[in-house]
């Protein structure tokens, strides 16, 4: 399906911030995942003309990368570090766990398109490990059985925002530094909640 | 040993508000700014973070002040800086963003002023949101106070400052693959020569590209000056450094300290040393590119010079403890297995070698192993890397090939025994 | 300024162009460093890390990609080190850990870069014991080109090639690490131009083509090399034929012409060679149907006509033609029809003809590679991507480069991107170019001044549509010629054209309607036709198909039946190219060789040979009998042409070809008339109906060679307009709707597709379609959306 037009009006303010339309491919396939959680081929010509380059060169970049979404996610996208100081610290166990909890295996989504679960690589939360994020808010060291714990939260309450605040009082133990004030902002999907691609709300 | 909070100082001593403006000016921020606008000029900026021998905190280690002398005179001129931290074990770079955002702001006017930019980037890696999220809300502010726009304190001196999202590629931290993926292209690293960010960076312009860290010890340089930042940490490592301290200890989490002191004393003394009283087996003194410490070598003191020396790198002043019960070559798998993930793919030994060696790794993990693999993977890694040599040649583009090679060495030179008895021998009648 | 400098590589000393690249500098002398990613006409990428050679710096050696390092004073290279050895032993392993072994079923084997660098520089066994990369293979990514992600060791070539070579980036590399591979977007195949080069230049068999895909083995093939004669560049190909057949067009590196490119129609266009429709022996009609006859039957019916002409002085014979054949067949025909039946009844079909004023006139000529020379580059003519798609490749290489294009035309093409200046006007109001260029009151047209005045400028000359004014571009040149540093190529682009007027055939202002109305007055009695279907392709076909009808005699040479075949009284069956010796000019007056490669089929006959036939027939004088003899006679001849004997031409030193210079007709002093200012009016958009009609040809087309040529029969099939979104918005049409195209009273129905560079009140279509051709004869028409369930005949 095409942009509608204010989607479009909001593509080209962000191609407008950059001295180059190309850079904008990065933040307009943001969009893209905003409006449907995955790249799809619509919108990658959508984005070819908008940019001026062909939709070959378009999926070239979107492949590249792996928080671009190739195919459908659930709402909530589940990644768990494996990076060495996740993996000295116990995260195959939680890998384990989060695979039984769901049922799924590394970039599977479950029917109901409540989950998907991946293995990623280092997020920057090794003195909080083992780390995982929901929809890239990230959980410092979660312990055993605090994993289903989440999965049957987030299956039930099925939060609209996800605020790393919240998740990391409810399954997360110590930090990698003093997160300091708490603030209710996060995500609204399977994307990084920013403010300048309009993916970010406000816990209630 | 104790901290030295230079860069962390205000973000401890406001928990509740440091990343806001209000606070930030409350607590002496942006004079350095003012100062440098009222009463300063380019040079002499030049000169102060010359004189502050300050070396890059991204990894490399190159001398900011001389960095910012290659700037090519060609107009218009980039500042980009590099938040796209993912090396495994690094986590310094998300504190200095979540928690005081206007002090890389801060640092951002004042390089750019220094060095004639007029429009400045901040590339954040995408599983950094709420760090995004942070820094973005700074930015709004600083406009709003007037720091930011056209004709900042009315000196004429103007600065955009545009936040940048990557979406998860490791290699988008080599400051060219940075560029192409700003550029909207996949993030592939640039030839050096001709592709020099002073040089030819952002669009073929001459670009300076700096780490988070850096940038953020700019203010306090420019408000203390460069020589006091000189007289902090010692000969060749100067200043303080914030290290990231994870893996099997009691206290891991980021801290600010004068370089200078031993491994031990920074794990013992602010690490609460290693978990349940365990030995350290080995340790890895620079982030998962970096070479492999044993116990033994727990006396190196953590600055530059001294661990290259001793045949590692300080890299991204991470360091990642593991204890004796520590399976070795899930440790090495685990990293080669990273950065077979991470390979852009451009070049033939990193994209084909790292899969093979991740691929003998879990053959061996697996019990299929054979007794030519050891010496296998080895040779793969000669052939990555020629010489198996510190500082490391290498037949490849960049240095994320090398960095593979790191774990295998290191397995094999220190703990090869470990692998043996993994591998099956053939038992004759 | 070539400055030289010494280096020394495996203890020789060299003496290199400075600033060379150390790979190229080796290769010159006799050193060759294996590589796969680097090519000598595309940038440096140091991706496959082959060519990795050590180079002492002071810092001891260091190993260095040949292929990226410029040569430095004094460089000392080592290519032969056991480090070296080592390296490259590693990155062939490192290749062939997941390349499949097809060797038995690839096509590139025998002539394979990774087989031949293994053998020489590889490990003798691979240790690699685990499971390969797989994908499906092989999956077709257009109609000509196939790909096997397998074989394919990512070397960026056929990318890099997309991108900066031909500018149809289709195809890319996705994924990132091990799981790189390149791939097209779905739904848009790789539909380049130009895509036939990827796979010469792949270095496996990642990229085969249908038409050449299990044809042969290398080692069958015998070379030759010749000129290709789809279009009026003469690009140089190597000619692979096995079993007398030819089977593989490759790229010869022609610096000056090609430089190692074809484009697909020359590539793949020559399968009609052995076609089994191609007509091999005389055939006469009798009472409607084609019966087969004797050479010796058919000539003498042609020859009794020819004297019975003379005999009465009716000047009753005429000849049209295609311009297809060889220098040598121009030759012959022109002596046959000016010296010996002494007429000039002589007509060439070509809708975008240009006057010989244009073609001959006496004004400094560019060659194509005065292209990388000039300051600026203006184009004001047919969309050279379709029409001399390597001439394109070489606008694109000089603005690579730093020159500065400027397109004028009554639409904006595909690539109109790739100029600083791009200037449209309404078809039929080309005089307001020149007018306006002299006013320079507007802006655009100021900065078109601007960007030649006094400047060094190769000007690309031609038709921009079917009914554009040679007059026009004639004033146009002697304007620019003025006002800057001019050189002129004119667009003819009608395979050899130039060498058919050179040999002196065509040399009138001859007019098809001429023949058309001297047909109609019953002067013309026989009429021969060699290398031309334009009952099927002449903007005249209509006329035309009537005219013959008052012809008693028509004689066709061609090779296929064909609407203008069928309606002949005899087909005298001829050769084509590859099936005889000669010579090629083209559109720089380029003179090259075409060699014959495989054997003359069935009974057919070159046109030099039907002219030397009868004109013993008719008892006059031979011209020769060989193309050699014929040659020889030209160059003793026709003026210029002395330097271009078979003999000379074989030459290594002339293999780029040799450029003759001609000063035939000098252009007549016309005078320069003063143009009176003209008002320039605002364009209002009239409310009218009637479209301004811009017909243009395509590369693809549906003229008979290429529909017996399979690999790219059907490319050409579209029958389309194309409508600025504007004018598509208030006809309520949207893309690939059928519109009816009523012109003159006569209707037909068409694909509409929607087209941002097309202007508000204008239509583009593509000419070179059977039955939409002759509308080409028209300048406006009407364009009206067809209901649901309209269906049109096309005529």
């Amino acid at each position: 399906m095409s942009w509608k037009k204010t989607l479009i009006t909001e593509a080209k303010k962000l191609i407008d911030m950059y001295p180059e339309k190309r850079s904008a491919l990065g933040p307009l396939l943001y969009l893209a995942l905003r409006e449907e959680g995955y790249i799809s081929n619509e919108a990658m010509s959508e984005i070819s003309t908008l940019i001026g380059i062909t939709e070959a060169q378009v999926q070239s970049v979107a492949t590249f990368y792996s928080m671009y979404k190739q195919e459908p996610v659930g709402r909530y996208l589940i990644s768990i570090c494996k990076s060495v100081s996740c993996e000295i610290s116990g995260s195959s166990v939680v890998n384990k766990e989060l695979m039984e909890a769901t049922n799924l295996n590394h970039l599977e989504s479950d029917e109901d398109g409540i989950f998907t679960i991946e293995q990623v690589e280092c997020i920057g939360a090794c003195g909080g490990a083992p780390a995982i994020q929901v929809n890239y808010e990230t959980i410092e060291n979660i312990k055993e059985g605090k994993v289903s714990e989440l999965c049957n939260w987030l299956k039930t309450e099925q939060p609209k925002v996800i605020n790393s605040d919240e998740i990391q009082n409810k399954f997360g133990g110590i930090t990698s530094f003093d997160w300091g004030i708490h603030d209710n902002s996060g995500t609204t999907g399977p994307y990084p909640g920013f403010q300048g691609y309009k993916t970010t709300g406000e816990r209630l | 040993m104790r901290e030295k909070r230079l860069l962390t100082k205000h973000m401890y001593e406001n928990p509740l508000d440091s990343h806001t403006i209000k606070s930030y000016i409350n607590n002496g921020g942006y004079e350095a700014l003012r100062l440098v606008l009222k009463e300063s000029s380019p040079e002499k900026v030049l000169d102060e973070v010359k004189d502050s021998n300050i070396r890059g905190r991204g990894g490399a280690g190159f001398p900011t002040g001389t960095k910012w002398g290659f700037l090519a005179k060609e107009e218009p001129r980039y500042l980009v800086i590099n938040a796209d931290e993912s090396e495994p074990g690094t986590f310094k770079d998300r504190i200095l963003l979540e928690r005081d955002p206007h002090q890389i702001i801060e640092g951002m006017i004042i390089t750019s002023y220094a060095s004639n930019i007029s429009k400045a980037f901040i590339y954040i890696r995408g599983e950094y949101a709420k760090s995004a999220r942070r820094v973005q809300a700074a930015v709004q502010e600083t406009y709003q106070e007037g720091f930011l726009g056209e004709n900042i304190l009315g000196t004429g001196f103007s600065l955009e400052i545009v936040v940048h999202l990557g979406a998860g590629a490791y290699i988008c931290g080599e400051e060219t693959a940075l560029l192409n993926s700003l550029e909207g292209k996949r993030g592939e690293p640039r030839l050096k020569p001709p592709f020099f960010p002073a040089a030819m960076g952002l669009y073929n312009k001459p670009t300076l590209v700096n780490n988070v860290e850096t940038i953020s010890a700019i203010p306090w340089i420019l408000q203390n000056s460069g020589k006091a930042y000189s007289k902090l940490g010692v000969e060749g490592s100067a200043g303080t450094r914030i290290f990231s301290l994870s893996g099997h200890v009691n206290k891991p989490g980021n801290y600010e300290i004068e370089m200078g002191c031993t491994f031990r004393e920074f794990m013992e003394d602010l690490g609460g040393g290693v978990l349940k009283g365990k030995k350290v087996k080995a340790f890895i003194p620079g982030g998962a590119s970096a070479p492999w410490f044993t116990g033994g070598q727990l006396d190196v003191k953590m600055t530059i010079d001294d661990v290259a020396a001793a045949g590692s790198m300080l890299g991204s002043g991470a360091v990642i403890i593991m204890d004796e019960d520590t399976s070795m070559l899930r440790a090495a798998k685990s990293i080669v297995s990273f950065f077979a993930h991470e390979s852009c793919g451009q070049c033939t030994p990193c994209r084909e070698g790292t899969t093979w060696m991740e691929l003998i790794l879990e053959r061996i993990e697996s019990g299929r192993g054979r007794a030519s693999d050891i010496e296998l993977l080895l040779d793969i890694s000669d052939n990555i890397s020629p010489g198996l040599e510190w500082p490391p040649k290498m037949t490849t583009i960049c240095p994320l090939g090398p960095s593979a090679v790191s774990p295998i060495v290191s397995l094999m030179e220190h703990f090869r025994e470990e692998v043996e008895l993994l591998i099956p021998r053939k038992i004759s009648l | 300024m070539t400055e030289k400098i010494k280096i020394s590589v495996d203890n020789k000393v060299f003496e290199i162009q400075k600033g060379q690249l150390l790979i190229e500098a080796c290769e010159e002398n006799g050193i060759d460093i294996p590589r796969f990613c680097w090519h000598k006409r595309m940038d440096p990428v140091g991706m496959c890390r082959m060519c990795l050679v050590e180079v002492e710096t002071p810092r001891g050696k260091a190993l260095i990609t040949s292929c990226t390092e410029k040569v430095t004073e004094d460089m000392i290279v080592d290519t032969e080190s056991e480090t070296v050895k080592k390296a490259q032993e590693g990155v062939l392993e490192f290749l062939l850990i997941n390349h499949p072994l097809d060797c038995p079923i690839c096509d590139r084997a025998g002539e394979c870069p990774l087989q031949d660098q293994t053998m020489e520089h590889g490990p003798g066994e691979s240790r690699f014991i685990e499971e390969k990369r797989h994908f499906e293979k092989p999956i077709p990514i257009s109609d000509l080109i196939l790909l096997d992600r397998e074989r394919c060791v990512l070397c960026a070539r056929c990318t890099r090639f997309s991108e900066e070579i031909s500018g149809d980036p289709l195809i890319e590399f996705t994924q990132r690490g091990n799981q790189t591979q390149i791939l097209t977007f779905p739904d848009e195949p790789f539909n380049s131009y130009f895509s036939g080069n990827t796979v010469e230049i792949c270095p496996v068999g990642a990229l085969t083509s249908t038409s050449y895909r299990f044809k042969a083995r290398p080692w069958d093939l015998k070379s030759n090399q010749s000129t290709c004669n789809q279009c009026s560049l003469g690009c140089s190909v190597n000619v692979n034929v096995s079993q007398d057949k030819v089977l593989r067009y490759l790229g010869i590196d022609n610096e000056s012409v090609n430089q190692g490119w074809l484009c697909d129609k020359g590539r793949y266009g020559f399968e009609y060679i052995h076609s089994e429709n191609r007509i091999l022996k005389p055939h006469s009609k009798i009472e409607n149907e084609f019966v087969e006859t004797s050479w010796n039957t058919s000539l003498g019916q042609v020859a009794y006509r020819i004297k019975k002409s003379l005999e009465f002085k009716e000047d009753s014979v005429a000849f049209i033609g295609g311009a297809l054949g060889t220098n040598e067949d121009n030759y012959a025909l022109a002596h046959l029809f000016k010296k010996v039946i002494k007429t000039d009844n002589i007509y060439l079909s070509d809708n975008f003809f240009l006057s010989h004023n244009l073609l001959l006139g006496d004004y400094e000529r560019a060659t194509i590679d005065d292209l990388d020379s000039s300051e600026t580059i203006v184009l004001w003519g047919q969309d050279i991507k379709e029409t001399l798609p390597i001439l394109y490749l070489r606008v694109k290489k000089a603005v690579r480069n730093g020159a500065k294009l400027v397109l004028i035309g009554p639409k904006t093409s595909s690539w109109s991107s790739l100029a600083t200046l791009n200037i449209t006007y309404k078809p039929g109001n080309e005089i307001e170019v020149v007018n306006k260029m002299k006013a320079k009151r507007s802006k655009e047209y100021k900065k078109l001044v601007e960007l030649i005045e006094g400047r060094s400028v190769t000007y690309l000359i031609g038709k921009s549509t079917v009914g554009h004014s040679e007059n026009l571009i004639e004033k146009f040149i002697t304007y620019v010629r003025e006002i800057s540093k001019a050189k002129v190529l004119p667009l003819a682009t009608k395979a050899n054209i130039l060498g058919a007027i050179h040999m002196g055939l065509f040399n009138h202002e001859n007019n098809l309607l001429d023949f058309i109305d001297k047909a109609r007055e019953r002067k013309i009695k026989t009429l021969i036709i060699s290398g031309t279907d334009f009952i099927s392709n002449s903007i005249y076909s209509k006329e035309l198909k009537d005219a013959l009808t008052y012809v008693e005699f028509v004689v066709s040479l061609d090779m296929f039946s064909n609407d203008t075949s069928q309606r002949a009284d005899l087909i005298l069956p001829v050769t084509t190219l590859n099936e005889k010796d000669g010579t090629f000019t083209n559109i720089e007056s380029r003179v090259s060789r075409q060699n014959q490669s495989i054997p003359v089929p069935g009974q057919a006959k070159s046109d030099w040979e039907i002219v030397n036939d009868l004109l013993e027939i008719l008892s006059c004088e031979s011209i020769g009998n060989s193309e050699f003899q014929i040659n020889t006679e030209l160059t003793n001849n026709i003026q210029g042409y002395s330097g271009v004997t078979f003999t000379e031409l074989d030459k290594p030193s002339n293999k780029k070809g040799v450029i003759v210079s001609q000063k035939l007709i000098h252009q007549q002093e016309e005078e320069i008339e003063e143009e009176i200012e003209e008002e320039i009016e605002e364009e209002i958009e009239e409310d009218t109906d009637d479209y301004s009609l811009i017909f243009y040809e395509k590369l693809y087309g549906d003229k008979v060679m290429q529909r017996n040529s399979p690999s790219i029969s059907f490319l050409g099939s579209s029958r389309h307009i194309q409508i600025s979104p504007r004018d598509a918005k208030s006809l309520d049409i949207t893309d690939s709707d059928n519109i009816k195209l009523t012109v003159e009273d006569e209707s037909m129905m068409l694909r509409a597709i929607i087209d941002q560079g097309i202007k508000s009140g204008t239509i583009a279509i593509p000419i070179n379609r059977r039955g939409v051709n002759h509308f080409g004869r028209y300048a406006h028409g009407k364009i009206e959306k067809i209901s649901e369930g309209e269906i049109f005949n096309v005529n």
